[in-house]
């Protein structure tokens, strides 16, 4: 019984193709890998966006997801999907992003006092069409900002964010009622002048 | 109006159903596909070291193996007179040094010593087994077995300096 569930599933594993594309990828093939681009990026893209709020650094974040993913794509071993596994090295790189920029401490360490996003930012064509929350999403303070996407969105749980972020589990918890509170409020402002 | 507001505030439900219907996919403004070909052009992955690196450990064991059979055979084969097959051994080397010529050439005319130092000296035992070998089929040219060694060697050779420069990266 247990030697058919193996055959089975070797059967199931050898005509996936998108373990064969990464297996080819992981061979040096640029058209398969080029492919896996094509069917993740915009995930990848979406994930970047919302974490860093800006287009054009999500765009050139997004790129370096890709270029680092090329050299990486060996260390995938199927213990888990291959999209879960691209999305935490995409998150690391976004977080390690974040961390390099200038005034990546000031911004973490004072961040009761940071202001509340007024002016607009720029989203990309598809996020004007679809969804006014996201527009709130990218009005929210940093921290609360990545909790919430992290949490709600990409569905990481305050465990893992806080390790990821570098603080307490309390503090991912709070941070993630913070951003419920502030969104609930501004959506309903939004709904209300509409 | 605050308590107009406040009546209409979204619940917290309703907060998680509009965040449940977030698009997953956005579509990038720009082309990124052609920065990130660029960016891995080039580059030699790490990884793709290693495993060429594992690819050389069969011809470390072949060269090792021509070396030792070369030894034994010299050791303990009696002399035989030179033959015509003198002949067939000048033909394989013109072959053989032809090939390299034509394949180094393809791949333009690459530097060995700018291959990391364990291929090089991979490339380096594979030639001297070989030129073992031509020096022994000078003193018995009749030998058979030390033909096919030859060119057993030679095919080795060729093999490794393919699978060093074979431009398998760029296959867009």
């Amino acid at each position: 019984m247990d030697k058919q569930k193996v055959i089975n599933a070797q059967e199931l594993f050898s005509s996936d193709p998108e373990l064969e594309r990464i297996n080819r990828a992981k061979q040096g093939d640029q058209q398969a890998f080029h492919q896996l681009y094509i069917d993740h990026h915009r995930r990848v893209y979406a994930l970047c966006w919302r974490m860093l709020s800006d287009k054009d650094s999500a765009e050139d974040v997004c790129q370096e997801v890709f270029v680092q993913l090329w050299q990486k794509i060996e260390n995938f071993r199927g213990e888990s999907k291959f999209s879960t596994w691209l999305h935490s090295v995409a998150t690391n790189i976004v977080l390690g992003h974040l961390r390099k920029q200038k005034n990546w401490l000031q911004r973490v360490f004072s961040i009761e006092e940071q202001p509340v996003a007024d002016v607009p930012v720029e989203m990309p064509m598809q996020v004007n069409e679809v969804s006014e929350l996201d527009k709130h999403i990218q009005r929210l303070p940093e921290r609360a900002r990545l909790v919430f996407v992290l949490f709600a969105v990409e569905g990481y749980r305050h465990e893992e964010i806080s390790n990821m972020l570098n603080m307490a589990v309390g503090s991912s918890k709070s941070q993630y009622h913070r951003a419920k509170s502030l969104l609930r409020e501004w959506v309903s402002e939004s709904d209300y002048e509409r | 109006m605050k308590d107009k507001k406040m009546n209409k505030q979204l619940s917290e439900q309703e907060l998680l159903n509009k965040t449940a219907k977030l698009p997953l996919e956005m579509a990038p403004e720009r082309d990124l596909w052609t920065g990130i070909e660029k960016a891995i052009h080039g580059q030699t992955r790490k990884s793709a070291n290693l495993s060429q690196g594992n690819k050389v450990i069969p011809m470390a064991w072949a060269a090792s193996v021509v070396a030792a059979v070369l030894v034994t055979w010299l050791s303990f084969s009696p002399q035989q007179a030179t033959t015509p097959k003198l002949n067939l051994l000048t033909v394989m080397q013109q072959d053989f040094t032809e090939q390299k010529q034509a394949m180094l050439v393809s791949y333009g005319q690459p530097k060995i010593s700018q291959l990391p130092q364990e291929m090089q000296d991979q490339l380096s035992e594979l030639a001297s087994a070989r030129q073992a070998i031509e020096k022994a089929l000078l003193d018995d040219g009749n030998n058979s077995d030390l033909l096919n060694l030859l060119r057993w060697t030679q095919k080795q050779e060729l093999d490794l300096i393919k699978q060093l420069y074979s431009p398998k990266w760029q296959s867009i």
